[in-house]
């Protein structure tokens, strides 16, 4: 890696400058309590990469790169930057994995700290006083970020993807609510679609949207891609009856949804082309940033229908830190760590955050972020609610190739787009999980 | 070509444009119908075709993030409330003065490398004919067998080894690998169509082979130079997958890699300012083609009758 | 080598011991100017390609994953894709994009080409307009284009609906046909000006007074272009195609953007199928034999082009075989 250069420094000293006053002189003062009390001392003069993915929401990067930069502050470390598309997030910290080099500190998505555990620090003191401080992780967190018992990551929050929907086109569909049963969710959809107002769900590679209900519907269904111990358990009645619900789900959406990737909903939402689909609150922060109060003061949010097996079925996403086993500055790496999960920090983190991104902690059930916008509130329990994507097996190289093979979104885009039937479909993608699971 | 080129040659100057003002005087001939059906109609069509989505980037870069998702109570194709946002966020928001600039770098050394060594390879392959130049001729091509997606796992490594990560000398030595060989094959091309007498008698002169080649082969060789220039610098111009992985900081990045990262948040696409990305940036090449591409194409026949 | 390239040779050999000394036989010696001639050209195909070239062989035969280094496993990964419905889908997507796309650019390229070797007002600047195409960066124009397919407002749809002639919204990428024609037509929009303005240059070599003899002889139109042209413009026609097809069929930007190899892998193209199991996945050895798969037909693209096409018309004026 290149050292810093000069147009770094000034960059740095921007951030510095922009976060300036009197806000940065409390994000020192709680920078430099962390300091005196913490037992991570970083290296003398640490250089560290820190590489993340672009913020969703502006007000959360600006916080990430205040927070960094009075870190660096106190402890006289120089810590870089660098974001990215989490898709080429995932990329680079692979290429880092395989080469041993590139950046100390990765902030990535889902569960890679799994995919390459041997090339990642262990961070288990780290984890449990992270844990202690917080008032003790959620299940979920825990599941995510250790691998044999030992952690080699932390999970730091957990993004949500739920239904949203435009208040007045379900009314019009004679809902007050989304429906919280399958059989309700589906009349409010045939309603919507009745109305000319359908509402869509992404079939296409959107590896965020599309894993998301897919995922949702089979496992309300009691369907699964694994039993526990791993063994491929795709091809059962289950599957075949979440897959037969999809197909008459399918029949009321708006045209097009085969194509879609994650961005295209946010878009055909904001449009006004689908009353109801499944997101992030991404697609609310974006028509209040665009001014579109047709859209924000018409739209909320609600959980998932929860299906025969009776409990929630969601899929929410995790983004974990870890550090290489390669950084020179490994102490640094844990100091960091802890500094952002630390009360004070995270506390600002899920404010700048707006309810894209939830806690995993149980202390901050009562955020004030949860309270101030009552359309965020379904956001605040995503942690409690989801499973991990590799359910019900382990996580590790087959559920993570699995996953980003779109094996389970593929097979209920084919029984959707009406190309194969429930079996069939469902006979194929056991052979295709089988592939991953087998070797 | 070559009995294009012999022929062109055995013409002399005047007879060459002599026949030039006979076509021109054949086309003030053809009546005006002819000219619509064969020309401007076909012409027109073409343009439409491939400036069209042109246009609907135009429309995207001047309008507002509201007017772009109403699409119902406006018409589409107009704009209705023009706005500089979009340019404005891309030029004052992102690094995208230091992109294109890192581009232009990036681009330009790249292209006048991959030419020098194209040239050189080529001159030996075609011209000295060295023992084993036709397979070495043929092996150059195997470079297009692997793609980049393959490849950039090993240079990552290598590059780190170099400590050329996050420079632009990582892409400067790695995209002539993609280049050199369709440039070096173009040369052969040309330098094989170039009579040997020529060189025989600069040789016989007492002129060395780097003489020869720079006085005598080359000037034959503009056009091949021009068109290699317009392919090598367009192809780096566009590159992806390189500069992703090897450049880190923001104002490190190339271009099209700093747009599609840095204006797609997650889920969520400045779609104003990435048609502004992609627009301010081709202008100004599509301005400098606008001298070679002519040179490009019409010094082909003068080239050969020095 | 030809007889008078080893009496030169030759020549150079003896001219050692003439004045001029080191230099003068450097400069008579084939061989050794060639080396230092391909040295450039050498360093760089050799330092930054061959080796991980070799690496990539390598790891096709691997089990490498992401950190994971992988043992030897030999052929496993290929009989691995035989078996594959998603990999023979995938070639099946690969061969179509590649011929239509490829015939398709040479038939509308040359055809511009030909209507822009015309007389007409401001032809500079049209002929540098057309190259627009090929100099936006194809990320952008493939988000630009994915626009233009998207299902819910693609102005495509918009006009067709507004002069009723359809009744519903084009499903562009949605339809596992659909797709692939919209993917390929974003690749021929691409790709028709380079192949134009290379072609336009070939054209412009062609002596008029060889039309003028054909016209004078009582050639048609057709006749003209069938036995003046083509055959004239068979070796600038050879090259082009030739890159036109090894980059069309190495293609992935344009999907990856568009669609992902979406709907249903119904538009994953080798390449992107390769990348998703290598990079995304994380399967190195897997996606490094997909990637090696495509070695034969590449192979047996240049090699048609070179003995088919090129060598043929461009060594007919040479005189050394």
């Amino acid at each position: 890696m290149t050292d810093f250069s000069r147009r770094d420094a000034i960059k740095i000293a921007a951030g510095t400058a922009l976060a300036g006053g009197a806000a940065f002189k409390a994000l020192l003062d709680s920078a430099e309590a962390f300091a005196q009390e913490s037992q991570w001392k970083p290296e003398k003069g640490a250089k560290l990469r820190v590489l993340r993915w672009s913020p969703f929401v502006k007000a959360e990067g600006e916080n990430f790169t205040a927070l960094v930069a009075a870190f660096d502050k106190v402890n006289g470390t120089q810590t870089r930057i660098d974001a990215l598309g989490y898709e080429d997030v995932r990329l680079k910290a692979q290429v880092a994995a395989n080469s041993g080099v590139g950046p100390d500190f990765v902030w990535n998505i889902h569960a890679d700290n799994h995919l390459y555990p041997e090339k990642l620090m262990d961070v288990t003191d780290v984890a449990d006083w992270i844990g202690k401080r917080g008032g003790g992780w959620y299940p979920i967190a825990e599941l995510y970020g250790k691998r044999r018992g030992r952690w080699n990551s932390i999970p730091a929050t957990i993004g949500g993807n739920l239904l949203n929907y435009r208040i007045s086109h379900i009314k019009k569909a004679g809902f007050e609510k989304v429906p919280a049963d399958m059989a309700g969710f589906l009349k409010l959809m045939q309603g919507l679609k009745a109305n000319g107002t359908p509402g869509g769900f992404a079939m296409g590679k959107a590896s965020g949207d599309g894993n998301a209900w897919c995922l949702w519907l089979l496992w309300a269904f009691n369907g699964k891609v694994v039993d526990a111990k791993d063994n491929v358990a795709l091809d059962s009645p289950e599957t075949v009856a979440a897959l037969e619900y999809a197909k008459q789900l399918a029949q009321t959406f708006v045209p097009g949804t085969a194509s879609w990737l994650d961005p295209s909903n946010n878009k055909a939402f904001l449009d006004g082309q689908v009353s109801l689909t499944n997101n992030g609150i991404s697609i609310y922060a974006a028509a209040k940033a665009q001014n579109m109060p047709q859209i924000f003061d018409d739209m909320d949010h609600a959980f998932y229908p929860i299906g025969p097996v009776g409990r929630p079925t969601e899929f929410h996403s995790n983004y974990p830190y870890y550090a290489y086993r390669y950084t020179k500055s490994p102490q640094a790496c844990k100091a960091l760590m802890a500094y952002l999960m630390d009360t004070e920090q995270y506390n600002k983190f899920l404010a700048g955050s707006v309810g894209y991104l939830s806690h995993v902690l149980k202390a901050y059930d009562n955020h004030p972020v949860w309270k101030e916008d009552p359309k965020r509130l379904p956001f605040k329990d995503v942690a409690a609610r989801t499973l991990p994507f590799s359910w019900a097996g382990s996580l590790g190289f087959s559920s993570a190739q699995v996953f980003a093979d779109f094996v389970v979104v593929d097979m209920f885009a084919e029984v959707g787009t009406g190309s194969k039937t429930p079996k069939q479909a469902a006979a194929d993608a056991q052979k295709r999980a089988q592939r991953y699971y087998n070797t | 070509m070559t009995d294009a080129l012999a022929q062109a040659a055995a013409d002399s100057d005047a007879k060459a444009v002599a026949a030039i003002r006979e076509r021109e005087g054949m086309s003030y001939l053809q009546t005006v119908r002819y000219r619509v059906a064969v020309v401007y109609l076909p012409l027109g069509l073409f343009l439409f075709i491939l400036l069209f989505p042109f246009y609907w980037m135009t429309l995207a870069t001047f309008k507002s993030n509201r007017e772009l998702h109403m699409y119902k109570g406006w018409s589409a194709m107009l704009i209705h409330e023009p706005t500089l946002d979009n340019i404005k966020k891309l030029l004052f928001d992102t690094d995208y003065p230091s992109w294109i600039w890192n581009t232009m770098v990036i681009t330009v050394s790249a292209t006048v490398l991959s030419i020098f060594c194209a040239v050189c390879a080529a001159y030996a392959i075609e011209r000295l004919r060295y023992r084993g130049a036709r397979y070495v001729g043929m092996a150059i091509f195997l470079a297009y067998l692997v793609p980049p997606s393959i490849l950039f796992i090993p240079l990552y490594t290598m590059l780190s080894t170099l400590e050329l990560l996050d420079s632009p000398l990582s892409l400067i030595f790695t995209y002539p690998t993609f280049l050199i060989p369709f440039c070096t094959w173009l040369f052969m091309g040309y330098f094989r169509s170039i009579p040997y007498e020529l060189e025989e008698c600069a040789l016989i002169d007492g002129a060395s082979r780097v003489q020869i080649l720079l006085k005598v082969v080359l000037p034959l060789a503009v056009p091949g130079l021009i068109s290699a220039a317009i392919f090598a610098f367009t192809l780096s111009w566009n590159e992806y997958l390189y500069a992703l992985v090897f450049l880190n900081s923001s104002e490190a990045k190339t271009a099209p890699v700093g747009v599609v990262t840095e204006l797609i948040e997650a889920d969520v696409y400045h779609w104003g300012s990435l048609m502004a990305g992609a627009l301010l940036g081709s202008l100004p090449v599509a301005i400098l083609y606008s001298f070679f591409v002519e040179h490009y194409v019409s010094s082909l026949t003068g080239a050969v009758k020095e | 080598m030809g007889p008078d390239a080893m009496a030169v040779s030759a020549a150079a050999v003896r001219g050692g011991a003439r004045p001029g000394g080191f230099l003068s036989r450097l400069n008579h010696s084939r061989n050794m100017l060639g080396l230092i001639f391909m040295l450039p050209a050498a360093i760089f195909l050799g330092g930054f390609l061959a080796y991980p070239l070799g690496l990539g062989l390598w790891l096709s035969m691997t089990s490498a994953k992401v950190g994971d280094p992988g043992k030897f496993i030999g052929l496993a990964n290929f009989i691995w894709l035989t078996e594959d419905n998603v990999f023979w889908l995938s070639v099946f997507n690969t061969f179509l994009y590649t011929v239509v796309a490829s015939v398709c650019k040479f038939a509308l390229g040359l055809w511009l080409a030909m209507v822009l070797n015309n007389h007409f007002p401001f032809k500079a600047l049209i002929r540098a307009i057309v190259l627009m195409p090929f100099i936006v960066p194809t990320v952008l124009s493939a988000i630009a284009f994915w626009w233009l397919y998207d299902s819910q407002d693609s102005i495509i749809s918009w006009v067709l609906l507004g002069l009723g002639l359809i009744d519903h919204h084009i499903d562009f990428l949605g339809d596992p046909w659909n797709a692939r024609w919209a993917v390929i037509i974003a690749n021929i929009w691409r790709g028709i000006p380079f192949v134009a303005i290379t072609l336009l240059a070939g054209l412009q070599t062609i002596s008029p007074s060889l039309y003028e003899a054909a016209t004078i002889d009582g050639a048609s139109g057709w006749q003209r272009f069938r036995f003046i042209t083509l055959p004239l413009l068979t070796p600038i026609i050879a090259v082009v195609m030739t890159f036109s097809v090894l980059f069309t069929f190495t293609d992935f930007q344009l999907i990856w953007v568009m669609t992902k190899g979406g709907p249903v892998n119904s538009t994953h193209l080798m390449a992107t199928l390769s990348f998703q199991r290598a990079i995304v996945g994380g399967s190195l050895g897997e996606g490094a034999a997909l990637s090696v798969a495509m070695i034969p037909f590449l192979l047996s693209a240049i090699l048609f082009s070179y003995f088919g096409l090129q060598r043929r018309r461009w060594q007919q004026g040479s005189r050394d075989d």
